[in-house]
Order: C-alpha cells, then sequence, then structure tokens
C-alpha cells in the first residue's frame, strides 16, 4: 500500500503535460456549436468504428489517461449508443460496416450529433475508392462536426471538443 | 543463412513422383508438387519428427492476364533452425478446385477460406466452407482479387444468412458480442455458447472492416506503397511499412545501408515499447485496477510524445521508405531518446513491483485464458501469445533483418500460455526493447540514410519479407507486375493466426474473464480483415 502511495507522490500530476495543439481545423459550424449547447457542460460520446486503422481509436483512449483526461471537462466515454449524446465515427465505412452504422445512428436518441474522426471518416483516406469501402460517413449520416487527421493528435481532438463546449479562450481548464 | 536443405532431401526421398520440380526463390528452397499430392507432402512436412514445419502462409495468385494460371503457395517454417520451405501448386485451366490440408495442417483453416472468398477456387476437403471475408450480403460470384475484378466497382447487396455453430442442450444460450463493442475498440463479432457463466464455445467472426487492402495495393508502384502498408494495422505501422519496404528491397536489389538498418531496428523497438506498456495497463484495466491503467498510460503517452518530438508522427509514420529510413536522429535526439527511457525503465520496474504485490491481481490473471502448446503448435501461434505458451520463436533471432545480427534480442518464453504468462513475456520485452535501443543507439554506424531504389520492370518476380513486429510474425509477398507496379500482394498480420487460437484460449472460462483473454492477446482486427 504504501508503495502505491510513494509512487503516486512521486509521480504527481501529469494531467496537460502534452504540447499544445498547432494543426489548423476546419472551424466548427455555428450549426454544431447550437446543436451542442444542451451538452455544454456533459457531453457522452459513443466510438463507432467503421473500419479505421485502429490508430484514431489509440489517440481516442489516449483522451482517457491521466495526461488528457478528457472527463475534466464533462467528457463521458458511454458503453451504450442509447446513452450518449454524440457519436464520435472513425474509418472509411466498409460495407461490412455499413448497416451497423445506420443501427447506432438510428438507436442513439435524439438530440445527437455527430463527429466524423480522422481522414478515413472525411473521405476515406488511402482507402479512396476501394470496392470494399462505401465512402465517407456524411454519405449515410449526417455529419455536425469533422476532425481531420490521421490520426489527429489527441490535442487536436480536445481543441476541436474545446470549441463546440464553446468553452471561452480564458476558462480555467 | 538457414536454407531448409536437409528437409528437401528427406521430402524428395519420401515423395519422389508427386514433386515435379525444385527450384528457389531468392534462397528460400521452393517445391513445385503435383495437385493431387499437396495433402500427403503437407501432411509430412507437419508431422515428420526430422521436418516438423508449422503453416506460416497460405496463398493464392492470380497470374493472369501474363499467364492463364492460379498458383498456391504454402510457406513452412520448420522447427529446428527455423528454416523457410515452400510448395507450389497451379490451377490451369479453368480448374477452381484445390485439395485442403485443413484437417492435417490446422493452421491452414483460415488461409484456404479467405482464398475461396477471394478468389473462388475451393478447398475440397476443408471442414467448414462458409464465408469468411464476404459477408452475407455480398453477391455470389464477387472475388475480389480475381483479376478480372474492377478494384473500384460498387458492390450490390443481397439477401443473405452466415449460420453460426450452434451448441444444443438444456441451459445453454448463446450471447452475442458485436460489431460494435462497448469499450473504444475495433468491431468484431463474438458469439458465446454458455450454459450460466462458463464458455462453452466461442465463434469469432470478424471481417467487419476489411477495407480491400490487397487489392488496393495492386493499383500502386513498388516504390510507392509504403502509406498504404503503415495504414493496414494503425499501431504497427513500423512493422508493417518494414515488412512491405524490406520485400521490395529484395526484389529491387536494393541494399540498405547500415545507418538506416539500425535505426529501423530503433523505431520497431520504439513501437514494440508503447505498445506493450500500453497492453500491461489495459490488461490491468480489465481486471478493474485503474491505477496500473493510469500509470502505463501516463508512460505511453510519454513514449508517443518522444515519437512525435523525433520523426512528428506519434505512431513513427513516415520513417520507412524503399530503400532505407526517410528520418534520421541526431546525436542529440538519440542521448534524449537514452535519458528517457533510462527513467521509464525505472519507474516501470516500480510498477512492476506494484503488480506483482497484488494477490488478487494474480488470482485474476493466473490460470485465466489458458493456451496450451499443443494447441498452439497445432494452430501455428507464434510471437507474444506464441512465447507465453512455450513457442520459441522470434524473427528478430531466428531470420535476423535490420540490425537484429548486430544486436540480437533475448527472447522471453513462458509455459503456462495463461492471461498472466502473456503479461510476463511483454514485461521481459519491455525491459529487452529498452536494452536493445541503448546498445543499437550506442553502435549505430555512421553513413547515408538510404540508397536509392530503381524501378525495374520484372513482372513475375516475387519476394517473401518477415519482420518481428511487437504483436508476432508479419509477413509480407510482394510480386511485382509490368513497369514498376505490384501484381500481387498478400499481407499477413500475425492476427490473422491468432484470432482463431483465442476461440481455444476461452473455453472454460468464465463470460467476464473473457475481455481480460481478449485483452491478454490484443489481436488487430484491422490487420485480421484487411
Amino acid at each position: 500500500m504504501f508503495r502505491i502511495i510513494r509512487k503516486s507522490l512521486a509521480t504527481g500530476i501529469v494531467t496537460g503535460q502534452y504540447p499544445a495543439s498547432h494543426a489548423t481545423q476546419e472551424p466548427v459550424t455555428p450549426e454544431a456549436i447550437e446543436k451542442a449547447k444542451p451538452f455544454r457542460r456533459s457531453l457522452t460520446i459513443r466510438e463507432v468504428d467503421t473500419g479505421s486503422c485502429n490508430a484514431c481509436e489509440m489517440e481516442m483512449n489516449a483522451l482517457a489517461n491521466p495526461v488528457y483526461d478528457v472527463e475534466r471537462f464533462g467528457v463521458h466515454i458511454a458503453a451504450s449508443p442509447r446513452h450518449t449524446d454524440a457519436l464520435v465515427v472513425t474509418g472509411p465505412v466498409t460495407v461490412n460496416m455499413e448497416r451497423a452504422l445506420k443501427d447506432v445512428y438510428k438507436q442513439t436518441p435524439d438530440p445527437k450529433l455527430v463527429i466524423a474522426l480522422g481522414d478515413c471518416a472525411i473521405n476515406c483516406g488511402v482507402f479512396k475508392g476501394s470496392y470494399a469501402v462505401t465512402g465517407p460517413v456524411e454519405r449515410h449520416i449526417p455529419v455536425d462536426v469533422r476532425i481531420a487527421g490521421c490520426p489527429p493528435r489527441p490535442a487536436e481532438i480536445l481543441a476541436v471538443l474545446d470549441r463546440l463546449r464553446g468553452a471561452r479562450a480564458d476558462a480555467k481548464k | 543463412m538457414n536454407d531448409g536443405s536437409a528437409a528437401v532431401e528427406r521430402i524428395r526421398g519420401a515423395f519422389a513422383l508427386a514433386i515435379t520440380d525444385i527450384g528457389a526463390v531468392y534462397g528460400v528452397p521452393m517445391l513445385r508438387v503435383r495437385k493431387q499430392d499437396v495433402p500427403a507432402v503437407a501432411r509430412y512436412i507437419h508431422t515428420d519428427p526430422h521436418v516438423r514445419g508449422s503453416l506460416s502462409l497460405l496463398w493464392a495468385v492470380d497470374h493472369r492476364p501474363r499467364e492463364a494460371r492460379y498458383e498456391l503457395c504454402y510457406l513452412f517454417t520448420l522447427a529446428e533452425r527455423k528454416d523457410w520451405l515452400l510448395l507450389s501448386v497451379d490451377l490451369t485451366g479453368g480448374e477452381r478446385e484445390f485439395l485442403s490440408i485443413t484437417p492435417m495442417v490446422h493452421a491452414a483453416k483460415w488461409y484456404e477460406r479467405e482464398i475461396r472468398d477471394l478468389f473462388g477456387l475451393i478447398p475440397v476437403g476443408h471442414p467448414d466452407l462458409r464465408r469468411l471475408v464476404r459477408h452475407e450480403h455480398w453477391p455470389k460470384g464477387s472475388h475480389p482479387l480475381k483479376k478480372d475484378f474492377v478494384w473500384d466497382q460498387v458492390l450490390e447487396r443481397v439477401q443473405g444468412e452466415y449460420v453460426f455453430r450452434k451448441i444444443h442442450g438444456d441451459g445453454v444460450f448463446e450471447i452475442p458480442v458485436g460489431p460494435i463493442h462497448a469499450g473504444i475498440i475495433e468491431p468484431g463479432h463474438f458469439r458465446f455458447s454458455v450454459a450460466g457463466e462458463p464458455i462453452l464455445q466461442l465463434e469469432v467472426r470478424h471481417f467487419w472492416k476489411h477495407r480491400g487492402v490487397e487489392k488496393l495495393f495492386e493499383q500502386q508502384r513498388l516504390t510507392e506503397a509504403v502509406p498504404l502498408a503503415e495504414r493496414v494495422s494503425g499501431d504497427t505501422s513500423v512493422g508493417h511499412s518494414l515488412a512491405y519496404c524490406q520485400a521490395v528491397e529484395t526484389l529491387l536489389g536494393v541494399t540498405v545501408p547500415p545507418r538506416a538498418r539500425y535505426l529501423r531496428s530503433i523505431f520497431l523497438e520504439l513501437e514494440r515499447l508503447h505498445n506493450h506498456i500500453g497492453d500491461v495497463g489495459a490488461i490491468c484495466n480489465d481486471t478493474a485496477y485503474a491505477l496500473a491503467h493510469a500509470h502505463c498510460g501516463r508512460m505511453k503517452e510519454q513514449l508517443m510524445q518522444l515519437n512525435d518530438r523525433l520523426t512528428g508522427s506519434r505512431f513513427l509514420r513516415g520513417v520507412n521508405r524503399v530503400g532505407g529510413v526517410s528520418r534520421d536522429l541526431s546525436g542529440a535526439q538519440l542521448s534524449q531518446v537514452e535519458e528517457e527511457l533510462q527513467a521509464i525503465e525505472q519507474e516501470f520496474t516500480g510498477i512492476e513491483h506494484i503488480l506483482f504485490a497484488n494477490a488478487s491481481l494474480t488470482e485474476r490473471l493466473e490460470n485465466t485464458g489458458v493456451l496450451s502448446e499443443g494447441i498452439a503448435w497445432d494452430h501455428a501461434v507464434m510471437g507474444v501469445v506464441g512465447r507465453a505458451s512455450g513457442i520459441d520463436r522470434d524473427l528478430r533471432r531466428d531470420r535476423p533483418f535490420a540490425a537484429y545480427r548486430e544486436c540480437p534480442p533475448r527472447v522471453a518464453v513462458y509455459r503456462y500460455g495463461d492471461v498472466r504468462a502473456r503479461m510476463r513475456v511483454r514485461l521481459d520485452e519491455v525491459h529487452d526493447s529498452i536494452r536493445l535501443i541503448q546498445t543499437l543507439r550506442r553502435q549505430v554506424p555512421m553513413g547515408p540514410l538510404s540508397t536509392q531504389a530503381v524501378e525495374a520492370s520484372m513482372p513475375g518476380q516475387w519476394a517473401i519479407a518477415a519482420v518481428e513486429g511487437w504483436r508476432g510474425e508479419i509477413l509480407y509477398v510482394v510480386m511485382a507486375g509490368e513497369e514498376g507496379r505490384i501484381h500481387r500482394c498478400k499481407v499477413r498480420d500475425p492476427s490473422f493466426v491468432h484470432w482463431p487460437a483465442i476461440q481455444w484460449a476461452a473455453l472454460g472460462n468464465i463470460v467476464p474473464d473473457f475481455p481480460l483473454i481478449n485483452k491478454s492477446f490484443n489481436l488487430s482486427y484491422a490487420g485480421n480483415d484487411l
């Protein structure tokens, strides 16, 4: 027990120890910010992978690590689409996942947002044109926010989520 | 170099008539076998105590339009000195059937189903002829890797049904999980047949993420397909791109300069390091031990930020190119790496002490998800999962590539095959990776970063490359087409071999232990599905 406590005290607080994001992202549209208004202080997200290479998932998992700690912004990751406010979709929608994506969209209760994460979700990335890929996410379900990158860094994802939450620049993080 | 010539002599002695020709592909002996004799030869290679070959790869090639034939190739790794041996069979004149070797060599089961789905060639005698890659809504006759299948066509959807294996009995019910899972993880379907909590049967059904990677490779040039290789399995960008580059370098006769070989090893070890540390944390997380998950997550984040500072990519993307590496690591950067890794090693050792002192964690990990050595051998399991079940194979030591001949690894092998053994292998490999990076960095020679690769037109020639990625053996077979293009690229991530094995490891365990078992294997869905 003491070993654990000593370790925690020695480690200290690591939250926030990441370089600021410099990548330019597409601005979040006013419609999306309006839609996200009810979720400003509490946004529950569910991740749906429709065929990504897994790097986007790893960056999303990184959001939950002690360094990025997305929960401090009121963003919570849910296990079921029934409990979510926003669907984060990654991957070029493959022919085998098309039905599952549409089902999840229907199962998520309104009001909801859809965030397309990564280049594959936005324009199919290197898989564009393949017989096994049906097209970007917006071909199947309406997309409110796009976060580009292959994969986008967790800091970049946080920056877009900040804008969505309408976080003021001088607000305490 | 291991050359398997003793084994070739034995097989030639036992099957004089069956073998029509003996050749070699860049040093790997290749036997051309008569179609009807393949199962007998395969059984001999697999079971004869002096040969003991395990099937590493089985793939098909559509040689049209150049030649009107399909070719099936079988790659065996012989147990004693890890030599390679190839068998090759031709299917000509519109023949669509070939004899299945799955009843004798179980490792062939998914390869043959994959060939059936992608080429329309039917393995006669295969115990399970259900569709694997193509889900039930794909139209009949759509076989993507045939040369007359247009790569960017739009597939129509038809009605179909996939029949799961059922277990009947009082109190037996099915639990379907997926394709979308509760965590932030890739899609795949698991169907458990349970009686209460203990799992009677697990059926794994994947290929939800099939993106048509092998067909996409065929649309690219040999020297330009590295970005695609990096995105086959996103957490193994270095491993896959390295295997691809090595295959093309063998084909084009390019010698990679020494500095590039050392840097490639350093990048591969950096990739192994952050993935293993993340995995140890994730295994603990699945036993609800959040403290270890938090510490490992923090260390993994440090390593990924280090990767970003060194190469501009947290996943080390863009470092490999055909002919060498495209990024250098300066003396200052290498010193920075050494310092950071020393700190991480100390921290990680502290976490290990905390883990081993925790009795309730050990209780969950011990005897859970046991994959016995016998089953592991039968299914050609290797890599981290194999080494935890007594299969002593590591390509860095057995078939050295990059700078591993000069700096060999220390291979960790455990016998129990449970979750704890798989975690122990990872813990040992973390320390060994750090040791390797420190050694490599001290010995890295000065010199050019890459050799210019001159494209040549060599249609029909092909080469195999193998890399020990952090999960296990990654194999790439690259066949050149006309004018520097790719005719066929067979990609095999170790996950393709291990997904069927997880069905065995789960038997008898309780359902709540399955996420733990799954995490201890930590297989790639994307690398499997292609």
